[in-house]
């Protein structure tokens, strides 16, 4: 296939402090989610299934596992003659000291060189942790049809939500006529989901001129966005529907996993036509065993259920003995929970072990306990 | 990299009922996820034997699309390679069909491999065996031949068209046709080391003789010029020679300890990913003692059975001592016990289909009950 004319970005150095101890190691796109995924396998599977064949990928906190995951390329089927997954770290330039992502802008900025290698019409900015399915051509459809210098996917939220949330003000074409960033009382419930598609030149000669502003936050919603607008740029609002969730907190992650339990989610992950492509572990089927009871789970292959499991999701290669209970919990993988334990309304980490006899979480509580350590 | 190159012979005498008029052997599924092949493959890969020529000998289609560049395999695709051979099928008279005449008709092929040893193992049996020790001892111990075997001590059922190897000490006497005669035999796993060369030489020695020859007809007429030695084989050992043989194979694997000698973290079996989203256990469901593989939906009743990739099971289904197939739909209300349903079938809502005790029913690829 020969290079399009759209070349990805994801912005993938957040750090997720809200998501506590399970970022401690590994930045927030690593994550584990839904059983077999990492939350950075949707952007990724989203460039693949959109053919977008050249993606940049700007990681910055924590990076070990990150980098060496998304290198392999393969994964997505982004290892053709003309494709590729690469990974962009801070680097010491010639012209300039090394230097971490001043901000989101910033991390686009210092890989211009990279970007003019491929010399793309268009460029697609993303986000590393949203998990959501989306089809990036036709965005940029739109975008083309519109003849926008930037193009913003947006959906709609409710009102208290949209307080949280880059908001965008739209007329009756779409056109975006104002912005505002986290609204105390939001003009309108268009919310941003941190999706852009820019034309390249017009988004590589505004980073040039925000690169030395020493007042500049380097940000795509605080700089970028408000300099196009003032600047009497089109920009044009792209209206999402389905499922799209930003997992900020240990809360919102344990539910995110939880939509997966709801028949006809929205997410659909077992849709043949847009798969969520991973790495693939070398496991056994899922073994359920002769005591086990099994009640509205989502569990994955690698996983061992010998005891109980009611509206959980059990990722790869879990293992719960038999006399074990896990209810309304998220089981991360290679976690094992000993015969006789008990976990309730829980998010256990990669790799804990809940001892014999061992109780975590609780029905009653309201939010979602994590559990980082062996208990 | 072993100093040796692979060969995976297609199966020839060994007949899976169904299963087997679709694909060769060695694409048949195994637990859900894995097929035959896998295992020959996986067992040359993790012995640093990447150089690999697999012989597809009919139906080529499915295994072609399995193994691909062998990449997820851990086969670097610069050092080492999986070839596909095609020997031509004989329609006329199957008897033309031997491992030997699909090896010479691929004689060039075999020439110009690099490698000195050859490891030869079948597509139709399953077992995990460190093939680089084996090449190892062989080197070592100065002989021309090194056989695997396996001792049984059940030799009534399930070995028919195997061969079974009479020993002097570690030395063979003689590989011929398994009979019926004795409970304890030691089975030919079909797997040989020898120097390329010598390999070269037999099949043209038999090729000679009489065109009905296969690998163990021209080795045995050998014994008394050939210093050939046998080495047991511990652990899960299954050849695959009937239906029957095929679903008590799979079964076996419900025993922990069972699936834990085969399916050993050591010794990864590598299989070709589908990229399904994991299982689906809806409220209602009841699963007990089973393998379930991802891409599922399940909302009845399973227990004592393999669920493959895909497969969907309606409320109110009862599924019980059966191998479901890929993509397989079992309706609201149907019970099957005792089946193995090929690909692709639907089993309509209310469909009873129950085997006999001690039978194995067949449901035929994308049928429809």
């Amino acid at each position: 296939m020969k290079q399009n004319e759209m070349l990805a970005m994801i912005l993938a150095g957040g750090r997720g402090s809200r998501l506590l101890a399970l970022t401690d190691k590994v930045a927030k796109p690593a994550v584990s989610y839904g059983g077999k995924y990492r939350i950075v396998d949707f952007p990724l599977s989203n460039c693949a299934n959109s053919g977008v064949d050249v993606v940049g990928v700007l990681t910055q906190y924590e990076s070990v596992l990150l980098n060496s995951y998304v290198a392999k390329g393969g994964l997505w089927g982004l290892d053709t003659k003309d494709s590729g997954v690469f990974v962009l770290t801070p680097r010491e330039k010639a012209d300039a000291g090394l230097d971490v992502y001043r901000g989101t802008a910033d991390a686009i900025t210092q890989n211009i060189d990279f970007i003019d290698t491929y010399d793309p019409k268009y460029l697609l900015v993303l986000s590393g942790d949203h998990i959501y399915k989306m089809n990036y051509d036709k965005m940029l459809q739109v975008h083309k049809a519109q003849g926008a210098a930037a193009t913003i996917a947006v959906m709609p939220v409710s009102l208290e939500e949209a307080t949280r949330f880059g908001i965008m003000i739209t007329d009756e074409n779409d056109r975006i006529i104002d912005f505002e960033e986290k609204p105390a009382h939001p003009r309108s419930t268009l919310a941003s989901m941190g999706i852009y598609i820019f034309d390249w030149k017009k988004l590589r000669k505004i980073l040039v001129e925000d690169k030395d502003d020493p007042n500049s936050a380097h940000d795509f919603g605080k700089t970028i966005i408000p300099t196009l607008l003032n600047g009497g740029e089109k920009l044009v609002a792209w209206r999402f529907e389905g499922y799209w969730k930003d997992v900020g907190t240990i809360d919102s992650l344990w539910e995110a996993n939880m939509d997966l339990l709801t028949d006809n989610n929205d997410l659909q992950l077992d849709d043949p036509t847009w798969k969520i492509y991973t790495e693939d572990a070398t496991v056994l089927p899922a073994f359920i065993g002769p005591n086990a009871e099994v009640d509205t789970a989502y569990i994955t292959q690698g996983a061992s259920v010998e005891g109980t499991v009611k509206h959980s999701v059990i990722f790869t290669g879990a293992v719960i003995e038999e006399g074990a209970k896990v209810i309304d919990s998220v089981l991360m993988p290679g976690v094992t929970v000993k015969a006789g334990a008990v976990v309730t309304r829980a998010l256990v980490a990669d790799g804990v072990t809940i001892g014999e006899g061992a109780v975590v979480g609780s029905a009653d509580s309201k939010a979602i306990t994590l559990q980082a350590q062996d208990v | 990299m072993a100093k040796a190159f692979g060969i995976i012979t297609s199966s020839v005498d060994q007949k899976v009922e169904g299963l087997q008029e679709y694909r060769p052997i060695g694409a048949i599924s195994f637990m859900g996820r894995y097929r035959v092949i896998d295992f020959p493959i996986s067992n040359l890969s993790n012995s640093g034997i990447i150089n690999i020529q697999v012989y597809i000998s009919s139906k080529p289609r499915s295994l072609a699309a399995h193994i691909g560049t062998g990449r997820h395999y851990n086969i670097n695709s610069k050092r080492g390679r999986i070839q596909l051979l095609f020997p031509t099928e004989q329609k006329l008279n199957a008897v033309y069909n031997t491992n030997i005449n699909a090896l010479y008709e691929n004689m060039d092929y075999i020439k110009m491999q690099h490698q000195e040893y050859v490891v030869i193992v079948p597509s139709c049996m399953i077992f995990t065996q460190d093939l680089n020790e084996l090449l190892q001892d062989h080197a070592a111990s100065g002989a021309d031949i090194t056989v695997l075997y396996h001792k049984v001590t059940d030799a009534k059922e399930g070995y028919s068209t195997c061969n079974e190897i009479a020993l002097d000490g570690n030395r063979v006497k003689s590989i011929t046709p398994f009979l019926e005669d004795t409970e304890t035999e030691n089975i030919s796993m079909e797997t040989y080391v020898m120097k390329k060369d010598l390999l070269l030489k037999l099949i043209a020695d038999a090729k000679a003789t009489s065109s009905m020859y296969t690998l163990a007809n021209i080795i045995n007429a050998e014994t008394d010029k050939l210093d050939i030695r046998a080495v047991e084989h511990k652990g899960v050992f299954a050849p695959l020679t009937s239906l029957d043989s095929y679903f008590k194979a799979s079964m076996a694997m419900l025993d922990k300890a069972c699936a834990a000698d085969l399916f050993s973290p050591d010794w990864p079996i590598y299989t070709r990913t589908s990229d399904s989203a994991p299982t689906r256990y809806l409220a209602g469901s009841c699963v007990k003692n089973s393998y379930i593989s991802n891409g599922a939906v399940i909302e009845g009743t399973v227990e004592n059975s393999i669920i493959a990739r895909g497969v969907k099971i309606g409320k109110g289904a009862v599924v019980k001592n059966s191998i479901v197939m890929a993509y397989d739909t079992v309706g609201e209300g149907a019970v099957l016990d005792g089946q193995v349903v090929d690909k692709y079938a639907t089993i309509r809502p209310g469909t009873k289909v129950v085997a006999p005790a001690g039978q194995v029913g067949y449901i035929r690829h994308s049928d429809v009950l």
